[in-house]
């Protein structure tokens, strides 16, 4: 309770626009959306990119939180950025195949992503093996901390499909990361 | 976060699952929010988090700036409106005042003649008949002309002020 009557005042801070509430924002929620973003993206520079972004959005929107659950808020915006950087990402690869002989030639040469990908932990490499929606289900479980219901309004799904999906998806990793 | 709570998972895949498949995820969820604690994900740097905050202050401070601008332009538009609105409350001023009186020291039909060119012409001639007429009277009273007979530079002097006369009556 104390918790959340903190959560309020800072909130109320931010919508004063007093800088100091908005760095007890940052330093309240920077490691779980950090984490989330990581999660979902594999990339520290990537993730880096989406946590400024974040509170970015934050500065700009906060006038129009209105109440409810403030994690669900923060993370629907999140959820978001992912997206409109999942586009962005697919824009670019729509680019670069359009130029495949110039790609073709270049992957002769040592790959960059997988050296990059020595350097991730067990987890990421298994989560990169589901599907982004499962992945990004998981991630908002586990990183949000908010409840299910929460969750299955954000993706605008019934609660019955959020869990089942969420069931299935962990049941994979579980098998993943047991081999 | 009430439904985080195994029996409320439980519970709540209950409302979903079969006992069976309930147990099961139920058993899932556990399993993994083990796999995530074993496996927690990395933390932002710290720099990045001084970068955030200094980028939020930055644009904080911005936005108070153009806030302040913004206001400072609205009052600035009201002044003009309340100024606008004050000068069209007047209404147009009467054509002739009864207090004010006009004068000319141009003559009138120099002053009201649209014919510029004749005006200049006139204006010429009599400019240059004047000069001629004072460089005679001046040639008269130094001497070095020779004498005139009596009563001539009366006469010019007649002429002259005939002259003048003629050019301020247009």
């Amino acid at each position: 309770m104390a918790e959340s009557a903190k959560v309020a005042r800072i909130i109320d801070g931010c919508k004063s626009g007093d800088p100091e509430s908005f760095a007890q924002m940052v330093d309240m929620y920077a490691g779980r959306c950090y984490g989330y973003f990581y999660r979902l993206t594999g990339d520290r520079d990537i993730s880096d990119e989406l946590l400024s972004e974040l509170f970015i959005k934050l500065v700009e929107k906060i006038g129009s939180y209105k109440g409810g659950v403030f994690e669900s808020w923060l993370f629907r915006i999140a959820s978001n950025l992912f997206h409109d950087h999942l586009r962005s990402r697919q824009r670019r690869r729509k680019l670069l195949d359009a130029r495949r002989f110039e790609l073709e030639r270049v992957s002769d040469e040592p790959r960059r992503s997988d050296a990059k990908e020595e350097t991730l932990d067990k987890l990421q490499v298994q989560l990169n093996r589901l599907d982004p929606d499962t992945r990004e289900l998981i991630m908002l479980r586990f990183h949000s901390e908010l409840s299910f219901k929460e969750i299955a309004r954000i993706r605008s799904e019934p609660i019955g499909t959020t869990l089942s999906k969420l069931h299935r998806g962990l049941k994979k990793l579980r098998e993943f990361m047991e081999r | 976060m009430g439904d985080r709570s195994p029996e409320d998972i439980k519970a709540l895949f209950g409302r979903f699952f079969d006992a069976d498949e309930a147990e099961a995820a139920g058993e899932d969820m556990r399993a993994g929010e083990q796999i995530f604690r074993t496996h927690g994900a990395p933390a932002p740097d710290g720099e990045l988090v001084d970068f955030i905050k200094v980028q939020l202050a930055a644009r904080l401070a911005r936005r108070r700036r153009l806030a302040l601008a913004y206001r400072g332009f609205a009052a600035a538009a009201a002044v003009i409106v309340v100024a606008v609105i004050a000068l069209l409350g007047r209404g147009p001023a009467p054509p002739d005042s009864p207090n004010v009186t006009y004068a000319s020291i141009m003559p009138t039909a120099v002053w009201e003649s649209d014919d510029v060119t004749a005006d200049d012409f006139e204006l010429i001639y009599f400019d240059s008949e004047i000069q001629r007429i004072e460089a005679e009277i001046r040639a008269l009273e130094s001497g070095e002309v020779n004498v005139a007979p009596a009563g001539s530079v009366e006469e010019i002097e007649l002429e002259l002020i005939q002259i003048k006369a003629e050019f301020w009556k247009g």
